[in-house]
């Protein structure tokens, strides 16, 4: 064979090889198994950490909300749609006294207007018909400048929850 | 992250009407732009060498060893531009080692390093081996020693191993043909699969990158042919000149109506997307669209040519107008990559609204990086004509 | 004595069916590399195929599924990364089409259009809509995406390079390159919850119950009911991307 196309083979040759063994080498451990990607991806994903629990574990300590908020129109709101995730509290809160739980564990309170407003603005495509007796899905809708202007003389602010009880409106 | 928030904010108080909110960034920023006319720049600068090599157009021969090194240099930094716009640069190995076959992305690695090694370098190996050999044994040091390293220290330099060398460089180039073809045809199909994105999806898209890119590549190796010719202080051979502008000519003839024959038909069949594009094309992509691309980057050098082709001026005006339209040439292409891609994110794909492109002068995917991107291919080539100067060459006889 | 014209031979005969018949077998053995037939691929039969269903006429807007989702899952809360989101549609009797959400509506909407001049307005809730022929799976270069058997598109963030092909290939806009990790992220059905037996993040906390999900291949399954006593559309349907996201009352200026 003329020398200058051994002298190549021998250079390719040498090259295809390392590719193969830094290809053997790099190839992840579970790829393949499942399809064309790692399968170790799927516990992976998992083993994610949770935030928001289920309302039936925040039961367990506030009976008594749940009881209120179960008569009335806000029985079908979980409990974190409006105080947020609270899986952290519902774990570790059960160990502190009244009045000693860290901020840390502490739930948000929507007491300010505009966490009312967020669900009963008035809003033309908020839907304003029922559409069924089981499941009503209106939402009763106000102007809070109209519904709740405030002290027109004093300036003050009232906030819906001095009206309305939020557990059970 | 803090400077990069600021410039999202801006971005956002831009958007005009309607866009998902994870569009009002941009994706593929202006090193997306440059990848696919690096790789243009390598295809079309390689099609003007096998054209003097396998169409046998001789005139075209004092060009062939520029456009083989050129296609070199710029091959060579052809994926950084990618990689250093990775979210997870060290994870670019991973394309190697697991491509998805159903992905057009993933047959890059093994196409890069297909036309590198196999195409580019083989070619240039076997056309300089034999003047390796030689320039081994007249030099010393670190010349010397590169020498002796890329002929792989071969000494065989007889008649009958230079006719090897010349036949196998032959085939070599056959095969470089339909490569250089899949190198920059699978970008453009890369782009032209994406059915979500109106303004990409369509079948001629990789035929209008494959022919811009012949078109950008050919006008860079004729100004690259210029300025070495200029600054070594050797005759311009007119004729070599003539017959490129000529070739250059008809290939933008094909890119333009290929490029005007995708516009017509949207135009023509007015899709759901229609609107949102039209408003696109005549807002923000206005100046880019039109005015570079399309007016100084395609019709003044197609009227010019076109005139030459008719009526020859004199040689130093023509030496002017041949310095001339390859700058706006390759201007004009780079601002076609541009209107495709940052084009194709600048609408939503609500078809209701318009964000914008922020780009900074600093930073991984500023105007500096991309200039960096540009100017490292040329030093490069600085450095390729220094070792492996193809005037230096022995005639090698390419009719076999 | 008529000529016979016929000079196929039996070697002839043989040698033509050779070679149909080897390559026959040599395409037959590169079925599994039919990696360009990938859209026409079937869904699972057996075993749990989940679907999602998103009713407009009960969607209040209150943002609060989208909030909910980057509470769970860590989504940075700048206004431009959302695994969901929310939309407002607001069609003007002179037929121009308004359509905003303003950081994904996790803050609620104000109503920016005045009555009068309103046809229609709804919320459209929006997520991934893990498709069954997803568009993102096909692109990714290097299998950082894939589908679960049960239907769920999940990302592989330890393996994901960045490149951003599949944010470019999601017709409905459901991915983003997370600013601090540099990979995609996207909506994954609350995999790490499904797993625990809970339901989705979004699913959980709807006031309305806008949004259910289960399995396609119950029959008595929510979404099977849902399916069957409503009319529902998937986005973009001529796009062909499995879409196993159908909304009820599907608006014809949804995009």
């Amino acid at each position: 064979m003329p020398q200058q196309i051994k002298r190549l083979i021998i250079a390719f040759a040498v090259f295809l090889l390392l590719f193969l063994v830094l290809r053997q080498v790099l190839r992840p451990d579970s790829f393949g198994e499942l399809g064309h990607f790692r399968a170790k991806a799927i516990p992976e994903n998992m083993k994610r950490e949770m935030h928001y629990t289920i309302a039936d574990s925040c039961t367990k300590c506030h009976k008594e909300i749940r009881a209120e908020k179960d008569k009335g129109l806000h029985s079908r709101l979980k409990c974190e749609v409006c105080h947020g995730p609270g899986l952290n509290h519902a774990t570790y809160a059960g160990q502190f006294k009244k009045g000693e739980l860290p901020d840390s564990l502490k739930l948000y309170k929507p007491v300010e207007r505009k966490d009312c407003a967020i669900c009963h603005q008035l809003n033309a495509a908020r839907i304003k018909i029922q559409f069924d007796t089981i499941n009503t899905t209106m939402v009763h809708q106000i102007d809070p400048l109209k519904h709740n202007p405030g002290d027109t003389d004093t300036k003050e602010v009232f906030k819906c929850i001095d009206c309305h009880n939020p557990h059970q409106p | 992250m803090e400077q990069h928030l600021q410039d999202l904010y801006e971005v956002l108080s831009k958007v005009d009407g309607y866009v998902y909110p994870n569009e009002i960034e941009l994706n593929w920023s202006i090193l997306i732009v440059l990848y696919p006319y690096i790789t243009g720049l390598v295809a079309g600068a390689f099609i003007l060498a096998s054209l003097e090599r396998i169409f046998k157009i001789r005139i075209l021969k004092p060009t062939y060893g520029i456009a083989l090194l050129t296609a070199f240099s710029f091959m060579l930094v052809a994926t950084m531009p990618l990689v250093s716009h990775l979210g997870k640069p060290l994870r670019a190995y991973e394309i190697m080692i697991t491509p998805h076959s159903s992905s057009a992305m993933a047959i890059f690695g093994f196409v890069y390093l297909w036309y590198l090694m196999v195409v580019l370098f083989l070619e240039i190996w076997f056309d300089y081996r034999r003047d390796m050999v030689i320039w081994a044994n007249e030099t010393t040091g670190v010349k010397r020693f590169l020498y002796k390293l890329l002929s792989l220290w071969t000494t065989d330099i007889s008649p009958k191993a230079v006719a090897l060398d010349n036949k196998v460089g032959y085939i070599v180039t056959v095969i470089g043909v339909p490569s250089a073809f899949l190198l920059h045809g699978y970008v453009g199909f890369i782009f032209g699969s994406i059915k979500a994105n109106p303004w990409w999806s369509t079948v001629l898209m990789p035929v209008i990158f494959l022919f811009s890119a012949m078109v950008s590549g050919i006008a860079l190796v004729m100004l690259i042919y210029i300025l070495l010719s200029k600054i070594r202080k050797q005759v311009i051979d007119m004729n070599c000149l003539d017959t490129i502008a000529k070739y250059l000519f008809y290939i933008l003839i094909i890119d333009f109506t290929l490029e005007g024959l995708d516009q017509i038909h949207r135009i023509y069949v007015a899709e759901e997307s229609f609107e949102a594009l039209h408003k696109l094309v005549f807002g923000q992509l206005f100046f880019t669209l039109f005015i570079v691309q399309g007016f100084f980057g395609t019709i003044i050098p197609l009227v010019t040519m076109g005139t030459l082709q008719f009526y020859k001026p004199n040689e130093s005006i023509r030496k002017m107008i041949y310095m001339i339209l390859p700058v706006l040439i390759l201007i004009g292409i780079f601002f076609m990559r541009w209107n495709v891609v940052i084009g194709g994110q600048l609408f939503s794909k609500s078809f209701y609204g318009y964000t914008t492109y922020k780009i900074g002068m600093i930073g991984m995917e500023g105007y500096l990086m991309a200039a960096v991107w540009l100017i490292v291919p040329f030093i490069i080539l600085s450095f390729l004509l220094w070792l492996l100067p193809p005037w230096k060459k022995i005639e090698t006889d390419h009719d076999m | 004595m008529k000529k016979d014209n016929n000079t196929l031979t039996r070697r002839d005969f043989f040698k033509a069916g050779t070679i149909l018949a080897g390559g026959v077998t040599v395409t037959a053995a590169l079925a599994p590399y039919d990696g360009l037939l990938f859209a026409a691929e079937a869904p699972n039969a057996k075993g749990i195929w989940y679907g999602i269903g998103i009713d407009i006429n009960k969607c209040i807007g209150c943002g609060k599924c989208a909030n909910a989702c980057k509470e769970e899952n860590n989504v940075p809360k700048a206004p431009f990364y959302f695994r969901s989101w929310v939309e407002q549609y607001t069609i003007k009797n002179d037929g121009t089409i308004v359509v905003e959400s303003p950081n994904g509506g996790i803050d609620g909407f104000k109503q920016t259009v005045p009555d009068k001049d309103i046809f229609k307005s709804f919320f459209v809730p929006k997520m991934c809509n893990h498709c069954a022929k997803s568009p993102c799976t096909q692109v990714c270069p290097v299998g950082a995406t894939f589908e679960t058997e049960e239907g769920i598109v999940l990302v592989d963030e330890n393996y994901c390079i960045g490149c951003r092909y599949c944010v470019q290939a999601c017709p409905y806009g459901c991915r983003y390159i997370h600013p601090e990790k540099g990979t995609v992220d996207k909506c994954t059905l609350c995999f790490h919850r499904l797993k625990k037996g809970l339901k989705p993040a979004c699913f959980e906390m709807c006031p309305t119950e806008a949004r259910i999900f289960g399995d396609l291949n119950d029959p008595g399954s929510k979404i099977n009911y849902f399916l069957k006593n409503h009319t529902c559309m998937v986005i973009k349907p001529n796009l062909n991307t499995g879409s196993k996201l159908f909304y009820n009352a599907l608006s014809s200026e949804v995009r």
